[in-house]
């Protein structure tokens, strides 16, 4: 066994010393692993930056509540009787009260709405959302910067900060056109960097009108007494009416979002990691059949010298998995520098443009190192079993 | 691991047949070898290219198996053995010297004479003794640390020669161990195993096509058309098998 160890050590060591001999072929097995890598990182980095913008950004104490069996905004439907209900129920909801004892709450809808950015003069979707006046009190971290507030029932929308630079006619004071109607900027808005910068806000009832959405809510927010309150609004959604409404915390569906989207990331990037990844184990076949064809004398005088099958074996094994390896280092340490904190943009939960960063973990280059090691790993394992079975008359026969 | 003094010899080829086929086509090389050699002899053997002297080698060493018959080395039926018993066996009785040296060119001369001995349970100590004593029996001490691409084919063939009795084996085979190299060259290596079969009894087969290399052997062969044609015999009393000693390279080396 230990005789085994200084066989493969020894056979592994000559391996390697011969490596200058196929440089280029091994730089370009090296390197197609590192591509592999590159691409299933970037893939991977960003999923996780998609997860980790959204991951925190949400609050514990406001509570979503979506009806119509969806978990998202789009397509969701809350009937009229459940809004009635809770106006009308004065005990405990889970609910927080305003000073003035009401519940605090905010109906929502959501319109996507086309705008022509400044730059490009291309129409980006944007998405216009009717609030209740609680609306800025159902979010953490929302703060006018400018102005004042849409007011009730009234054509008014104030503008995410964000938005405000990027598209023209978003200046307090502006007048614009969004669907049929004209509208009148009163204020911009901060969010503490958060999705909702990239929205435009109006009164509900204005919005339901415009767009000829009568009586439509999509969800209802609510500021929760504390974030234990979630059950006690869940019980008193349950009893008020019998279609299905489902109450999460913002932390919740923010997660649920983003689990959606980043899956999708990594759904996409998985196969197309996979299929680079199988191009490139063909690659590394040949790299190591050329190898073991090279060392073809070497190995044959080693093995009349009387070193065993198993070390040719693993000594071509670990040349192959050495390349796979640097080349995984390569790929994983480019891509750290290349993309950790990319800034990327993507369709966020409302069909509206968000922006995250590419994120660059040690789980994602470990995956991705991962499978560009098992490139060399499979594609090492055919050229090390020939390398066994190599004939030894080889050795004898001359100079190879 | 001695076989029987005497009765025996060390080498047995009997009624070996052996062919290769190409294709559909199966062409014989031998159809019924047989062959004795003694411990302590020194045999080459010549014929014209194609005539199997090199496949002769290979079933020596356990490189080529024989179709039918038996190769018998000492207590080891070659014909019987596994890939690794005859590799095992190849490690601990057996040294081969190249016509092309085949010495690793990443490696430089100790490393190379050292191989061998990676498969034997021996300290990194004990190795590099053994290497620094072989080494200057073949006239190489202190080019330990130069590799083989800086070196003249004599001297590459001497790092050969060094490398097949680090492990001090019984049974030399060399297949034109001058082929490659100058009159002069050639001279020193032959001198050389000329020494290993006179002082350490080290029992030798040659192959070479050069009748000057052949009369340092005591005995040539002739191969022609698979079978040996003629013999050749100098010093037959020589020829008395003698006693394997494993101590006699330390004496051999001594007596330098
Ligand atoms: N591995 C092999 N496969 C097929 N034919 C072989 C092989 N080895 C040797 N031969 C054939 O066997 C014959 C004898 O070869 P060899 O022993 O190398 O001759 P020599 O060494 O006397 O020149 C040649 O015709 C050669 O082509
Ligand atoms: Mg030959």
């Amino acid at each position: 066994m230990f005789s085994q160890l200084k066989q493969t050590a020894a056979m592994t060591g000559a391996n390697l010393g011969s490596l200058p001999r196929r440089a280029w072929i091994a730089t370009s097995m090296v390197l197609s692993v590192a591509l592999v890598v590159a691409v299933l990182t970037g893939f991977l980095s960003m999923a996780k930056g998609f997860e980790k913008t959204l991951a925190g950004a949400g609050s514990a104490s406001v509570a979503i509540v979506l009806g119509g069996g969806t978990n998202q905004e789009i397509g969701s439907d809350i009937p009229a009787d459940l809004i009635r209900n809770l106006r009308a129920n004065r005990g405990e909801t889970g609910i927080a009260r305003d000073s003035a004892g009401a519940a605090i709450v905010s109906r929502e809808i959501l319109v996507p709405i086309d705008v022509k950015r400044l730059a490009d003069g291309v129409d980006q979707t944007l998405a216009l959302r009717g609030m209740d006046q609680a609306g800025p009190a159902v979010r953490d971290g929302v703060a006018l910067s400018q102005g004042r507030l849409f007011a009730p029932g009234s054509r008014e929308i104030v503008v995410g900060a964000r938005l405000a630079g990027e598209f023209a006619g978003f200046g307090v004071g502006d007048r614009i056109r969004l669907g049929s109607v004209d509208w009148t900027v009163v204020g911009q808005f901060s969010a503490g960097g958060s999705a909702f910068e990239s929205e435009i806000w109006a009164d509900i009832e204005a919005v339901q009108s415009a767009f000829d959405r009568q009586g439509q809510v999509q969800t209802l927010r609510a500021r929760l007494e504390s974030p234990s309150s979630l059950p006690p609004l869940r019980a008193t959604l349950a009893s008020a009416v019998k279609t299905p409404v489902a109450a999460l915390s913002e932390a919740e569906f923010y997660a649920s979002q983003s689990a959606r989207t980043s899956s999708l990331i990594r759904l996409f990037g998985w196969p197309i990691a996979l299929l680079m990844a199988i191009g490139a184990t063909a690659g590394a076949l040949n790299t190591m059949m050329s190898s073991v064809s090279d060392r073809t004398v070497e190995i044959a005088t080693l093995r009349t010298l009387g070193f065993g099958r198993l070390a040719a074996f693993t000594a071509t094994w670990i040349e192959a998995v050495l390349l796979s390896l640097v080349g995984a280092a390569i790929g994983a340490a480019v891509s750290w520098l290349v993309f950790n904190g990319w800034q990327a943009s993507t369709l966020g939960a409302n069909n509206t443009r968000m922006a995250f960063q590419l994120t660059v973990t040690g789980s994602v280059m470990l995956q991705a190192g991962l499978l560009g090691l098992a490139i060399g790993v499979v594609g090492g394992t055919l050229p090390a079993f020939v390398a066994t079975r190599l004939p030894l008359s080889a050795a004898l026969a001359g100079r190879g | 691991m001695t076989g029987t003094i005497g009765k025996e010899p060390y080498i047995e080829i009997r009624g070996v047949r052996k062919g290769f086929s190409f294709g559909a086509e199966k062409v014989a090389i031998f159809s019924d070898l047989s062959l004795n050699i003694a411990r302590g002899d020194f045999v080459a053997v010549m014929g014209p290219s194609g005539s199997g002297k090199s496949t002769l080698l290979n079933m020596l060493s356990g490189i080529d198996r024989p179709d039918s018959g038996k190769v018998r080395i000492g207590d080891s039926h070659l014909e019987q053995m596994g890939e690794s018993a005859k590799a095992a066996w190849r490690a601990h009785n057996l040294g081969i010297v190249f016509q092309f040296y085949n010495l690793l060119p990443m490696l430089n001369t100790a490393q190379n004479v050292e191989l061998p001995l990676l498969l034997k349970p021996l300290s990194r100590r004990q190795r590099a003794e053994r290497v620094d004593t072989v080494l200057d029996l073949v006239g190489l001490d202190g080019r330990q640390k130069q590799y083989p691409a800086s070196m003249s084919g004599g001297q590459q063939q001497r790092v050969g020669i060094a490398r097949a009795i680090v492990t001090d084996p019984g049974l030399l085979l060399c297949d034109e161990p001058t082929g490659d190299l100058d009159c002069k060259s050639a001279n020193d290596i032959l001198e050389m195993l000329r020494l290993l079969n006179r002082e350490l009894n080290k029992t030798i087969v040659m192959v070479t096509h050069d009748p000057e290399a052949a009369g340092f052997a005591r005995r040539t062969l002739h191969l022609n058309k698979g079978e040996f044609t003629e013999q050749f015999q100098r010093e037959p009393e020589d020829l008395a098998p003698q006693p394997h000693r494993d101590e006699a390279m330390e004496q051999g080396v001594a007596r330098q």
